[in-house]
């Protein structure tokens, strides 16, 4: 087992710089995620950590030795690739066993070994099989495998999961958490999905274009995203944004008027914002209100669509002065047509608030509590 | 296949048959005549397919057993036919091993390694073995002589000089390979070097197996050449007994006496190895040994 110290790394193809400095702590045994949109870097990263990409400037350190200069092979790292990257010429026995043999595991031993992975992923029956007589989830499980034979320091996953369909990628999901329980070691897992990142994090690091937005446990970047970009990213349907100009800054929060006139108050901490200055407003679907009691925060739209999921009803509603369409989550029972006008309250502890450069203010802190 | 066809695809099937047909024919035909002439009494190229006479002159003498003449007197086997024949695959053999090797390494190096100038070079590579031997014949004969001077071995009229040659050959062979290299995933081998693979180990573990079709097609394609190069190996080779079957083959041919059945048996042995190594390469040459491997 073993943390991973990411200093400053930086990543250069020629002139084209892809990583812009990253910073990072893992601390051992912990199960952080990377995630951010197709093409950020996450891979790039990855690599660098396990080695198969050189370092172009900055400092790595695993289990507190520089390894910038170490070959994957002495990196005590094992990863499992986006594509499975099996040995196809060998069997699903010997793919496991392969890196045992390298480092010169005695026969016995390896035999031990590579049972008791099949037995944890349930595929002690295909050890006779060439992988291309497995199916994708099968092959899935054949690369966990052959990584956790060799009880490596760090595990690396590639989007091990974005191959397979939507029921068999929940049950991996689930056996991942499993393995991490009871292997206990530092892992390092790659995805563009954010409901993986959300569900199977200690921590998360959100990257965009090279750069880490932000790190943080999963309800934390749901509940305080540092910025627009976080927002947008961590929860789905993702957040609704709505150009505003801030009126009043007050004590209970900063009260925004929208382009239709409309006000709205946020519960943000007040520290540098001022009368007038351009934000954008943000409200996940799931927070919108129908009750009509309270005359503030509200807003009204005409519904465009309607998506009935059964488990709730998502409305697509058309406000005057926003760019895009509002997505509200509603009951599954909810009567809303579409063409109709509909009124909505916008509890102001479920308000996020970004000002003209994308950061957030601060939230109140007592919004997880009230959750 | 179960699939619905058209009523003229029945005719379209037919045609095919006779097209193929025909073409298999027109090589089969020489194929025919050469076994026909090595079975005919006399020195004749021109006569029926099917010999009113069969006699095994032609092949005794290049078996090296001496025979009857129609004389009465003995003929005795002029040329050492078999040892010709030995020399041949020995030389292919060896220039097929050695050009394999240093094409898979060489091909290893231009697949999945960087550096600077590997376009121009693998480029240059294939220029220049376009350039076609024949007309280097005078450069390879005072190369070989000047190589001689130092290491006779490797001079002229020595085996391992026309295989030295021969072994220069090879920047086809690099392109195939290389080819070949570039369809099999690279993650499979990085998969191996975090499995804790040495880049060799990956190379000689994970690559080697996974391209090994391609590896007997070349060593395939490298052997015939060897067997039936004429050119080079008749500059290079000067004493009987040194001769590759293909030059020595050429003997029969003299402007006074062309002695076409003894040619055409000769040309049947030096068929013979090719066969054989054929068949035996072809039970690596499967395909689908990479299938399986990463998520299509
Ligand atoms: N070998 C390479 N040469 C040049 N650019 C590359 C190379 N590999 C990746 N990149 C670039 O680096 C960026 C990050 O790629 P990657 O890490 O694969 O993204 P992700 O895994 O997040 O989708 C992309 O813009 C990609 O074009
Ligand atoms: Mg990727």
């Amino acid at each position: 087992m073993s943390d991973v110290v990411l200093r400053g790394i930086r990543k250069a193809y020629g002139e084209i710089q892809t990583i812009h400095g990253v910073d990072l702590d893992i601390r051992d045994g912990e199960f952080i995620v990377f995630v951010g949109p197709s093409g950020c870097g996450k891979s790039t990263l990855l690599r660098m950590i396990a080695g198969l990409e050189d370092i172009t400037q900055g400092e790595m350190l695993i289990g507190g030795e520089r390894v910038n200069d170490t070959p994957p092979a002495k990196r005590g790292v094992a990863m499992v690739f986006q594509s499975y990257a099996l040995y196809p010429h060998m069997s699903v026995y010997d793919n496991m066993a392969f890196g045992l043999k390298l480092a010169g595991v005695g026969q016995n031993e390896t035999r031990t070994a590579v049972e008791r992975a099949a037995k944890i992923l349930q595929i002690e029956h295909l050890l006779d099989r060439k992988p291309k007589a497995l199916s994708g989830g099968q092959r899935q499980r054949v690369a966990i495998g052959r990584a956790i034979v060799r009880k490596p320091n760090v595990f690396l996953f590639d989007e091990p999961l974005s191959n397979l369909d939507a029921a068999l990628r929940v049950q991996m999901r689930i056996e991942i958490t499993k393995l991490h329980r009871e292997l206990a070691t530092t892992m390092i897992y790659v995805t563009h999905d954010q409901v993986e990142a959300m569900t199977l994090a200690d921590r998360i690091v959100v990257l965009q274009a090279g750069k880490v937005e932000q790190v943080g446990a999963p309800l934390e970047l749901y509940h305080h995203p540092a910025n627009l970009f976080v927002a947008g990213f961590i929860g789905s349907p993702k957040m609704n944004f709505v150009d505003a100009r801030i009126s009043a800054v007050e004590q209970r929060g900063i009260t925004v008027q929208l382009s239709d006139g409309s006000s709205v108050t946020a519960a943000v901490e007040s520290a540098g914002a001022s009368v007038g200055a351009k934000v954008t407003l943000g409200i996940r679907p799931e927070h919108f209100c129908f009750d009509t009691e309270d005359a503030t925060n509200r807003i009204s739209g005409c519904v465009m669509a309607v998506e009935q999921l059964g488990e709730a009803t998502y409305l697509y509603l058309e406000v005057q002065g926003a760019a895009d369409m509002l997505v509200v989550r509603a009951d599954a029972a909810h009567p809303a047509r579409r063409g109709e006008t509909v009124q909505l309250r916008l509890p102001a502890e479920r308000c996020y608030l970004f000002n003209e450069t994308g950061l957030a203010y601060q939230r109140r802190a007592a919004v997880e509590l009230s959750k | 296949m179960a699939v619905v066809l058209d009523k003229s695809h029945r005719w379209r099937v037919i045609a095919a048959h006779v097209f193929l047909l025909a073409f298999i024919a027109a090589i089969i035909f020489p194929f025919l005549m050469i076994i026909s002439i090595s079975l005919r009494p006399g020195n004749y190229a021109v006569g029926e397919l099917i010999p009113s006479e069969i006699s095994l002159e032609h092949w005794k003498l290049a078996l090296g057993i001496s025979y009857q003449g129609l004389d009465g007197q003995l003929v005795e086997p002029q040329f050492p036919v078999l040892l010709w024949l030995w020399n041949s695959i020995k030389i292919a053999a060896m220039s097929a091993a050695i050009g394999l090797l240093l094409s898979t390494t060489c091909a290893y190096a231009f697949a999945r390694m960087q550096f600077k100038g590997k376009r121009m070079m693998m480029n240059s590579l294939l220029l220049m073995q376009m350039f076609p031997s024949v007309l280097a014949l005078v450069a390879i004969y005072a190369i070989f002589d000047r190589i001689g001077s130092h290491v006779p071995a490797l001079g002229i009229d020595t085996h391992g000089g026309l295989v030295l040659a021969y072994t220069g050959g090879i920047a086809l062979h690099i392109w195939t390979i290389k080819g070949y290299f570039d369809t099999i995933p690279v993650e499979i081998e990085e998969a191996a070097k975090v499995d804790g693979a040495t880049p060799f180990q990956a190379f000689r573990y994970v690559l080697l197996p996974m391209a090994l079709p391609i590896l007997m097609v070349v060593f395939l394609l490298a052997f015939i050449q060897g067997i039936i190069e004429y050119p080079i190996a008749s500059v290079l080779l000067h004493e009987k007994d040194n001769l590759t079957l293909a030059v020595g083959a050429k003997q029969f041919l003299y402007p006074q006496h062309y002695r076409w059945g003894d040619f055409a048996a000769a040309a049947i042995l030096s068929g013979l190895p090719i066969t054989a190594v054929f068949l035996l390469a072809q039970k690596w040459m499967i395909s689908g040994l990479t299938a399986g491997g990463v998520k299509g």
